[in-house]
């Protein structure tokens, strides 16, 4: 299979992607013939309740997970088609992941989280990369906590490292897993600020969440419910 | 539980090979020690040896032996001779003792077991103790070839072998020892003459110090003189050693099974703060502390009985091994291999009883744990980050990834200490082995390089100093010569007692000399300890060495010595104390004191140092030559077979402890294997968003084998430094025991940079897995365990 897309406008295109999960007591079909397209510079929420294949479908986008059928296009890659190794390069290089509790390394200093993915996807130059990585925490407001340890930073400003190192290789689409879901409403606002400022930046930014008052803040809102797009409502914005 | 147990099979695995391969150890040194305990005392006494053996000029007939076991306290009596002579072996030549026994001996006392060939042998014929065969390069059907008094050699057919355990065996003592009838013995030229009386006597040493006393007042009221009495220690001649070395490494063995316990501890602790949550959920649902202690202790007794049980096999298999491997060093037979209980009982006791007690603590403390506690873990981070290491480490800069590795290393400060104080422990010893086998060879090669002379000669009879002398320094490949006069003495007392020699029959172990040398000797240059060496006019001084110090109950510089010569005893002042490496008891004093006993201007031997091209044939000159002058060549001792027996002492010590060593390394890698599988399955998350951010399974690998060769090299290096006061300790241990003082402190530069390439070799291995395991996790796993 070819696996780059001649459409790269697309930044995500999903085509008719089932997954199934076997379990002790039979097959789990987490998402069944699922279609949905982002395009570079939208911001799509994804919503719905737990079990409707919000996270499925993320893993799928990010590669952490393979479909069992269908086709996952992911900046111009097919993401099904990548062993391991190189899917974990083109992982560091094309997508960029905000998980709901921060992930952000506990022995590396904050700006040494942010620089850990430019050390493994080798961009920037060695002299380059601590600048570089100063400069989206910047971005992200708190360039001040940079040496320190994940641990002495509040909950928001966790959240904002781990969206500056998700960034970190410059990738073209953001994927967040209820980013929001441990932090304080005005906190949250604030992320959900920084996701507008980069999908504005021309990034596509995905979000699944299950808040679905936090979906007002996106383009479109896609709705799913047992495995299927119940709903892709576009932001009366 | 079972289900935990399966899931984590990996290291329930390596805490059962910890606990079996350290209980291997133990196991297989109790097995070596209750055997060889056993077996050699039993073959000692099997022989019945004399409780002690009366030196009695002009010999015992068959009346005054008849007379003597009427004596009170004389259970039994026998007349033998022992001659000290030499053999011709491959033209060199090799110390001999023959013991002659009357062909109508009851063979009751200081018995032999005839192995091949028949006794009496015929006159032509001996029998050889079956150690002497490689000593001697002898068969049964070959010849011996052995000197006379007179000095002319004669061959002598091996009848066949005889088995006595009493002696110590002849590969070590580079003696050959042979038995024979007296009509043998006038046939290569000795006098028959049963000058020796062994008695028998209870075998508490005050009844046989008693009775031999009184047999010898007795002896000396009858008109007969006895020079000298003999009551050797009822045990084997290297009984004491192998008691005591055995014991020491026990003691490590039991240091390696304490190590693997905590091995166990460690890990279980790591498999419990996993478990924290389900603690708190079944605490929660109505389990009591005592339940779940319960539960977890009978979990750490199946590991331990387990590992118990596959030990005990291989336990008791190497400790046969090891069993086979001492008993023929010491020349003794095995009888039978049967165990006594105990040291099943010690070993299943250990087995189980110290992993379970080392493990109480983690477990006690996983099972108190409040629900609250319990169900608030978040697991490994809630601490990293916030601690005063964290703070210090995040102010380095580097590499990231050396900094991940370097500070991923401090997390369990715990765990840390577990895996490198295992392989301190292993390091410790194994450097320690080393360098305790270096300095064992520094010791004898200093000790040696201190005696400049190539081979000593000892005449049958005091001979003219100045025609000898003259002879040998004539004789071609001769480069230097020096008189020597040794005479066996005994340590008296003040009013003139003579002390019970603690000689064996081999006249090695337990003698005690009395050398004259010229006091400027340059063929001997030992270390003075304390005091001074000789001076010409020292006509009524001794130095003393390390081990006649010790005999003399450690007297001081300027206090008065009591030797006994031929039953005159002598008295000396003590003028210095010297550190001699081999030999006997030795005190040294200068020719001129000597001639009360030899005569003037008369010497017992000659000190050669020859042409290093064919000192084999330089020193059979010196032979020739000394003969020339009609002096008779008693013995011929080369310096380099003295290194030999030196080192036949001791080289299964030293194997010993290096396998110990090996043995507690295992421990210790495998404590590393443990460490980084529970590190990797703690960490998985953070694997896992490495491998988002970009990290190719290969860097995750790479990441996780750094890190375990920087915790193993770590404790390689801690157990270098370990081994070097553990050098010390094991030195003197082993320098005290053979020669009477410590080894001198060497560090083996070889073995500890070997130690440290089998530990970064070893913690590849011991990390490979975890780490090859932790690469094959899909990211969706890594995920899924957040």
């Amino acid at each position: 299979m070819n696996i780059v897309s001649s459409n790269s406008a697309l930044a995500i295109d999903v085509r008719g992607v089932s997954k199934v999960y076997p379990t002790p007591s039979g097959d789990f079909p987490a998402l069944k013939g699922v279609d949905l397209t982002v395009r570079a510079g939208e911001f799509v929420a994804v919503v719905g309740r737990s079990g409707s294949g919000k996270t499925t479908l993320l893993n799928l986008l990010a590669g952490i997970d393979r479909p069992t059928s269908g086709e996952v296009w992911v900046a111009g890659t097919a993401v099904q088609a990548l062993g391991e190794s190189r899917l974990a390069a083109w992982r560091g290089r094309s997508v960029g992941l905000v998980f709901q509790f921060f992930q952000l390394l506990p022995t590396l200093t904050v700006a040494e989280n942010v620089m850990l993915p430019m050390d493994f996807c080798g961009v920037w130059g060695v002299r380059e990369r601590r600048p570089a990585a100063l400069a989206l925490l910047e971005q992200v407001g708190i360039v001040e906590q940079a040496d320190k340890l994940p641990a002495a930073l509040s909950g928001g400003q966790q959240q904002r490292a781990a969206i500056a190192r998700a960034l970190a290789t410059d990738p073209p689409v953001v994927l967040a897993d209820e980013p929001t879901g441990n932090l304080d409403s005005a906190t949250a606002d604030a992320i959900l600020e920084l996701f507008s400022g980069l999908a504005s930046a021309g990034k596509a930014v995905a979000m699944v969440t299950h808040e679905r008052d936090l979906s007002g803040r996106a383009h479109r809102t896609v709705t799913l419910a047992d495995g299927r797009v119940a709903s892709d409502v576009a932001a009366s914005l | 539980m079972l289900r935990d147990f399966w899931e984590a099979r990996g290291r329930v695995g390596l805490m059962v090979t910890a606990i079996a391969v350290a209980l291997v150890g133990v196991g297989a040194l109790l097995v070596a020690r209750a055997v060889i305990t056993r077996e050699a005392a039993a073959a000692y006494t099997s022989t019945n040896p004399a409780a002690a053996t009366l030196d009695v000029d002009g010999g015992v007939d068959a009346t005054l032996l008849a007379q003597v076991r009427t004596r009170p306290g004389v259970i039994d009596a026998a007349a033998r001779q022992t001659i000290a002579t030499r053999a011709l072996v491959n033209g060199q030549w090799r110390r001999m003792l023959l013991f002659v026994v009357a062909p109508d001996d009851p063979m009751s006392i200081a018995r032999f077991t005839v192995q091949s060939g028949t006794w009496p042998t015929s006159d032509d014929a001996l029998l050889l103790e079956r150690s002497s065969g490689t000593v001697l390069n002898a068969v049964p059907g070959g010849t011996v070839q052995i000197a006379g008094p007179n000095g002319p050699v004669t061959a002598i057919t091996v009848a066949g072998l005889a088995y006595d355990p009493a002696l110590a065996p002849a590969t070590q003592e580079r003696t050959g020892y042979g038995y024979l009838t007296p009509s043998a013995a006038q046939r290569l030229g000795f006098s028959p003459m049963a000058d020796e009386l062994k008695i028998v006597t209870a075998r508490d040493p005050s009844s046989v110090d008693s009775v031999a006393s009184d047999v010898a007042a007795w002896l000396t009221t009858t008109g007969h003189t006895v020079h000298q009495v003999q009551a050797p220690p009822y045990q084997h001649p290297h009984q004491n050693q192998t008691n005591a070395i055995t014991g020491l490494f026990l003691a490590f063995a039991l240091a390696a099974l304490l190590l693997a316990a905590v091995l166990v501890a460690a890990t279980l602790g790591g498999m419990l703060s996993a478990q924290t949550r389900q603690i708190g959920i079944m605490k929660s649902v109505g389990a009591t502390t005592g339940q779940l202690l319960r539960m977890y202790l009978s979990a750490t007794v199946v590991i331990a009985a387990a590992s118990t049980a596959v030990s005990i096999g291989p336990a008791v298999l190497a400790g046969y091994g090891l069993v086979g491997l001492v008993a023929g060093l010491l020349n003794i037979d095995i009888t039978s291999l049967a165990l006594p209980w105990w040291v099943f009982a010690v070993l299943v006791a250990a087995g189980i009883g110290i992993p379970v007690l080392v493990a109480l603590g983690p477990i006690l403390r996983a099972a108190r744990v409040s629900v609250r506690t319990a169900l608030d873990d978040h697991g490994l981070d809630a601490a990293t980050g916030t601690r005063r290491v964290d703070q210090w480490l995040a102010r380095l800069r580097g590499s990231r990834t050396l900094m991940l590795t370097l500070r991923n290393l401090t997390r369990r400060l715990g765990r840390l200490a577990l895996t490198v104080t295992l392989l301190a422990a292993g390091g410790g010893l194994f450097t320690a082995s080393l360098n305790t086998s270096s300095a064992w060879q520094a010791w004898v090669d200093n000790g040696l390089a201190r005696r400049t002379y190539d081979a000593e000669i000892q005449l049958s009879a005091p001979a003219p100093a100045g025609a000898v002398l003259e002879a040998v320094r004539g004789t071609r490949g001769v480069t230097s010569a020096e008189m020597v006069t040794t005479l066996a003495v005994t340590p008296a007392d003040a009013s003139g007692r003579i002390e019970v020699q603690r000689t064996y029959p081999d006249g090695g172990h337990g003698r005690f000399s009395l050398v004259g040398l010229p006091a400027d000797t340059g063929m001997l240059h030992l270390e003075v300890l304390q005091g001074r060496w000789l001076l010409p006019g020292d006509s009524d001084g001794v130095v003393l060495n390390q081990g006649a110090a010790t005999r003399l109950g450690t007297p001081r510089i300027g206090d008065t010595v009591h030797l006994a010569v031929a039953g005159r005893v002598g008295t000396w002042k003590v003028l210095g104390f010297v550190a001699e490496v081999g030999g006997p008891d030795t005190a040294y004093t200068v020719p001129d004191a000597l001639n009360p006993y030899v005569g003037v201007g008369r010497l017992t031997g000659i000190r050669v140092a020859v042409d290093k091209e064919d000192p084999a044939a330089a020193i059979a000159r010196v032979e020739a030559s000394v003969a020339g002058t009609g002096a008779i060549v008693a013995s011929t001792t080369p310096t380099s077979e003295l290194r030999t027996a030196i080192d036949q002492h001791v080289v299964i010590f030293i194997y010993t402890l290096t396998t110990l060593a090996v043995l507690m390394g295992i421990v210790g890698l495998l404590g590393l294997a443990s460490s980084m599988s529970i590190t990797v399955v703690e960490r998985r998350g953070e694997y896992g968003i490495m491998q988002v951010i970009g990290a190719t399974p290969g860097t995750v690998r790479r990441l996780i084998l750094a890190e375990g060769v920087l915790s193993g090299f770590l404790g390689a290096l801690v157990g270098v430094l370990i081994g070097l006061p553990l050098s010390i300790v094991i030195g003197d241990f082993l320098g005290r025991i053979s020669f009477g003082l410590p080894l001198p402190f060497q560090v083996s530069v070889g073995g500890v940079l070997l130690w440290l390439g089998l530990v970064v070799a070893g913690a590849v291995a011991a990390t490979l897995t975890a780490a090859y395991r932790a690469g094959r996790l899909t990211v969706r796993e890594t995920l899924a365990y957040q």
